[in-house]
Parts: structure tokens; sequence; C-alpha cells
């Protein structure tokens, strides 16, 4: 799970990046921004801090 | 030598042949009237003076020997004509001479200004040193004050061996600084039909491909306290559970890799700088002193390594409630506070880097900027906990104020008052919702808070230039080699905010990852974290071999902080 945090992470990065050659429009790549950005974190404090929550120390007593 | 001393007021002395071509060109430009510009055969014209002729000086009258042999406590007879150095002391002052002083007073003005405020920046470190310390337990205080010692020394030596190559390398002419024109070798790949700068390749050591000068050497150090900054916000967030060899490799490779590779894209003439020039995206990624370069890469890279490495011992009971753990000595945290906001005066009127000339005159705007949006950080943080706790909390107020300043420090060369106190009022009370945030939802153990201080803030200052922006800046006619002012879309241009947004998408994508994967491959060689009898005992004796407060008798932890146990 946290190889796919991080992959969910770099694909909201590499979006944006790509959309800029696909649209001119700037309220697309506005959009497309904000849709990478909500990407990575889902990745990072979703799935990435999830994999790592299942282990917490404070679970472990 | 009596040639030397003349006077520049009889400038028209014999003035036939077209002007030479200045040395010190954009200094020089305002020394040459526009009439002395027309051709000397045309009608009626005034005749352009002759660069290397002498001058006659005579009405300057400079004071003589036995004046000067009495003392100038006016100061009215220190710094005049006689201070100005003839290249050929024979021929005598000519206005060659004349105009080759005044570019080289600009830029000795700029580098005074950009190392004075570089040195201001370099004392952050203790700033930050004492906040840190304050905010964790004594039983961790010299630990946690010597990780904040030593990322001084392993940062600066990672950035002279490569970091600043790889920042700023490749993005000369660095004009207010006199060009540096060594530093002009960028790494790129061409995507789209675009070129991409990744990497600079200049100035490894400071001695390869022209980094051996002085302008040079003025950047290096003020990049160098920018880029110790953002090392040691890390050292906040893992703070008495961190193995000091795992902090002092992360921080090696955070001043070698991470940060000047973003810094480069941002400062250093990479593809983030570029968009506007590029893909028409305003002014492309504007970041005047480091909301994002700095702060938000320290916070994100915190953000990775906290996951990683886990919370406190006793920080959360088994069914995941958060203990509050007190640091002890709230003194030296709001000490450290102010010493931040000291060190923030350099951090922002001086990424300016000049005093003169280019539109510099703005860093009174900046620093004005600077403390408004510092003090309505603390006042939004403040009131956030009065209202919501019953209480003036002394440490989020500090935290407050950092946290203005670190929103502010992206927009503070582009936006006025008004915009910088909304953004530092937004800050303080963001920070204490991310606070929040991270500590009873996500459950990262940040035992200052840096990841919301510098993480959270720094992406909101990268917002806030393409919210803010006025369009009233003018640091030599464009930003990012776009002709005009930075505008963001309160001011008319929404596009420079779509620039600022593939900043942050940049910094939360890719940064954080960076981080997170240098510090697990960390992880799997060296291990990040103490062993739990370390952490229970304080890291003081097993880390570092010495306690901080040898005569105190330190007070034992609560039961439920030794058990995890808890509710």
């Amino acid at each position: 799970m946290r190889i796919v945090g991080i992959l969910l992470a770099l694909a909201g990065w590499l979006l944006p990046v790509v959309a800029l050659s696909m649209t001119q429009s700037l309220g697309a790549r506005f959009a497309v921004c904000v849709v990478g950005i909500m990407i990575s974190l889902v990745g990072i404090l979703v799935v990435l801090n999830g994999a790592h929550q299942q282990n917490a120390i404070w679970k472990k007593g | 030598m009596i040639v030397g001393m003349l006077l520049l007021c009889g400038l028209t002395a014999s003035a036939q042949a077209p002007p030479a071509a200045p040395q010190a060109a954009p200094a020089a430009a305002p020394a040459t009237p526009p009439a002395q510009a027309t051709p000397a055969t045309a009608p009626g014209a005034v005749s352009a003076p002759v660069m290397d002729a002498p001058l006659d000086v005579k009405a300057a009258a400079p004071p003589s020997t036995d004046e000067l042999a009495k003392g100038d406590p006016s100061g009215t007879k220190t710094g005049t004509v006689s201070d100005v150095v003839a290249a050929d002391s024979k021929k005598g002052l000519t206005l060659a001479d004349v105009v080759n002083q005044a570019g080289q007073n600009r830029i000795a003005i700029n580098f005074v200004w950009t190392l004075i405020t570089g040195f201001l920046v370099m004392f952050m470190q203790a700033g930050f040193a004492v906040v840190e310390t304050g905010l964790t337990r004594a039983k961790n205080a010299n630990h946690t004050m010597m990780m904040n010692f030593m990322v001084y020394g392993f940062g600066l030596f990672a950035f002279w061996v490569c970091g600043f190559a790889i920042q700023m390398g490749g993005g000369a002419p660095y004009s207010t600084l006199g060009g540096i024109n060594g530093l002009n070798s960028e790494y790129t790949i061409s995507l789209f039909g675009k070129n991409f700068g990744l990497w600079g390749t200049h100035g490894f050591f400071m001695t390869h491909g022209g980094a051996y000068d002085v302008g040079a050497m003025v950047m290096f150090l003020f990049q160098m306290v920018f880029m110790d900054t953002a090392l040691t916000i890390v050292t906040g967030t893992c703070a008495e559970r961190w193995k000091y060899i795992a902090f002092a490799v992360s921080s090696v490779f955070m001043g070698a890799i991470t940060y000047p590779l973003f810094a480069n894209w941002a400062w250093g003439g990479g593809w983030l700088a570029n968009l506007g020039n590029n893909f028409g995206l305003g002014h492309g990624y504007a970041d005047f002193a480091g909301s994002g370069v700095v702060h938000s890469v320290g916070g994100l890279t915190a953000l990775a390594l906290g996951m990683m490495i886990g919370p406190r011992i006793g920080k959360y009971t088994r069914r995941g409630k958060p203990n509050a753990i007190p640091g002890h000595d709230i003194t030296w945290v709001l000490t450290g506070c102010f010493i931040l906001a000291f060190g923030w005066f350099g951090f922002n009127p001086g990424s300016t880097l000049a005093a003169s000339g280019n539109g510099a005159l703005r860093i009174s705007s900046i620093a004005v900027n600077t403390m408004l949006a510092g003090c309505t950080g603390s006042f939004g943080a403040i009131l956030y906990m009065w209202i919501r706790y019953g209480k003036p909390d002394a440490s989020m107020s500090g935290n407050g104020l950092l946290a203005g300043l670190v929103a502010i420090t992206a927009p503070s060369g582009f936006v006025n008052t008004v915009g910088a106190a909304i953004i530092g009022l937004v800050a303080g009370v963001l920070v204490c919702l991310s606070v929040e945030f991270f500590d009873r939802v996500i459950k990262v153990d940040d035992p200052v808070g840096a990841i919301s201080v510098h993480g959270t803030n720094g992406l909101w200052g990268v917002i806030s230039v393409g919210l803010f922006a006025d369009g009233t800046s003018n640091y030599g006619g464009s930003w990012n080699g776009v002709n005009g002012s930075v505008t963001g879309l309160f001011y008319g241009d929404p596009s420079q905010l779509v620039a600022q947004l593939i900043g942050v998408g940049t910094l939360v994508g890719f940064v954080f990852s960076l981080s997170y994967i240098a510090g697990w491959v960390i992880d799997i060689f060296i291990g990040h974290r103490v062993p739990a009898k370390d952490e229970l005992e304080g890291l003081d004796i097993p880390e570092m071999g010495a306690l901080c407060y040898p005569e105190f008798v330190l007070k034992p932890e609560p039961e439920q902080m030794m058990a995890t146990a808890g509710d």
C-alpha cells in the first residue's frame, strides 16, 4: 500500500504537468490542477498514512 | 594624482566622438542624459562626452589634506570626488572611471545588502534551535539542540559539494549581483515542444564552471542559509525519537538533492519558473522568498519522515486518542519566535538580492508586509485558541506568528499591506486547524507543529501569490522573463493562480514522494527510530552521551505515557 500511495502522489503531480500540453483553456488547466492536488493528497494522507497507521506503535500496547 | 582629484561638474569638456560603450551597463545609463545620445552631426545637438577624456572637476573642491587632518565630525568631507578611483592616475579622472564607479557602487550595495540579510537568516538557526528545544521534553533537550546545531554543518557541506550547482548552476545571468555569468549551464529535456530545465551543472565545490566568482560567493551564502532553514524544519517534527545518524544522513541528502532540485525549478531557471514563457501562465511559478521552496519543502519532508518514524511513545492511547506532551520551556519557545521574526527581515527583504536598481527599493514594502503578516498571524492563532479553548495559548500564539511569516514569504514582494494582513490572519487560523487535523485525524505526531507551520502555510503562501499579487512590483521590468508585474486573480490575472497551483502540485506530489523514498531507503539501511528503551529514558544519554540539564531532577513520565495504554 505504501507504493500505491507514492504512485498516487506522483500521478497527481504529473497530471497537471501533462495537461499543460493538452489544453490551452485556463479553466481546464485550473480544474486539472485541483484534481491532481486532490489525488496526491489522497495518496499521501489516506493510502500511505493508512498503511503506516495499520502498524502504529500505539496499537501495539 | 592631482588630475585624479578633478570634479564632475565640467563634463562638457571635449566631446566629438560617439560615446564608448559603458562598461557597467545598467547603472551607467542614467549618467548619460538623453540629449547626449543624439548624433554629434545633428543640428543643434549637444555633443556626446568622450568616455576616456580627463574631466574638468575643479568645482568639486575636494577637502585638502590639512582639512581632513582635523577630522570630519559632520560627515560632509568624507566621500568626495577624491574617493573616485582613476584607472590611469597620469591621465586623471575620466567619465569611464565615473560610470564604472557608479556600476561598482550599485553592485557593492547589493553585495552588502544580500550578505547582511544572509547573516540575519543564518541567525534564524538559533531561533529554530530554541523553539524546538523548548517545545520538547527536558530529557531530550541535548539531542534536539544538537540536531539543530549540526544541521547547519551537514547542510552547508552538502550544498557546497553539489546542492548549489544543482540549484543555481544554470540560471545566469543574476543581474543584481553582477551577472555571475559562469553559472549558465542547465540540464534540460524537451517535452511538448518546450524546454524543461531540470538542474544546473555548473558550480560544484564553488570552483567548477566559473563559480569561483565574487558574485557567486554572495549568492552561495544567501542560498545556503535558506536551504538550511528548510532542513531544520524536519528536526522539529522528528524530535524525541530520531536516531542521530539517520538525521545526519537525511539532512545531507536533503541539502544535496531534494531542496536544490525544487529550488532550481523555481529560482534557478527551471521549468516551473518558465511556465509563463512556455505556457502563458502568468509570470511562471512565483515564490518571492520561499514559502514553497523553503518552507513547504521542509514541511512536506517533515510530513514524510514524521509519518514513517511514527508517533512518540505515549502520544496516543490504545484507542488513538492524542495525549498532550507539553514542552519543557515556553520561555525558550517565545524567545525563539522573536529571533525568527527578526531573522525574517533578512529572509524576505533580502530576497531582492539587491538594494539598488531593479526596483529594489521595494525592500521597505517587503519588510512592512513581513512584520504585518507575522502580527496578524499571531492574532489569528491567539483568537482561535482563546475562543475555542478559553485561554490564549502561548505556543500556538508563537506558531501563529511563524505561520504568518511563512505564508507571507512567497507573496511578500508582490502584495500590498492589506493583502499581507489578510494572508497572515488566514495563516494564523489555518495553523491551529492544521495542527488539530494532523494530531487527531491523520495521527502524525509533530512535537513542534512544523508540518502545519511550514508545510500547510507554505502552500497557502504559494497560493496567495496567485490571489493577492497586486501588479505594482517592478523588479527590472519583468519577472521570470515575462514583462510586467506579477498579478494575481483579485487584480486581474487568473493565469498566475494556475502557475501557483502547478507549484503546489509539484511540492505535494513530487517533493513529498522524493523525500519519502529517500527516507524509506535510509530506514531500510539505518533505521530512523531509536529503541523504545532509549526513547523512554530520553535521548540525551543514549544518543548524545550527556544530559542537557545534569543538575536537574527530571519528573518521571506519567504512567500512561510510559505504556501507551491510557484509556
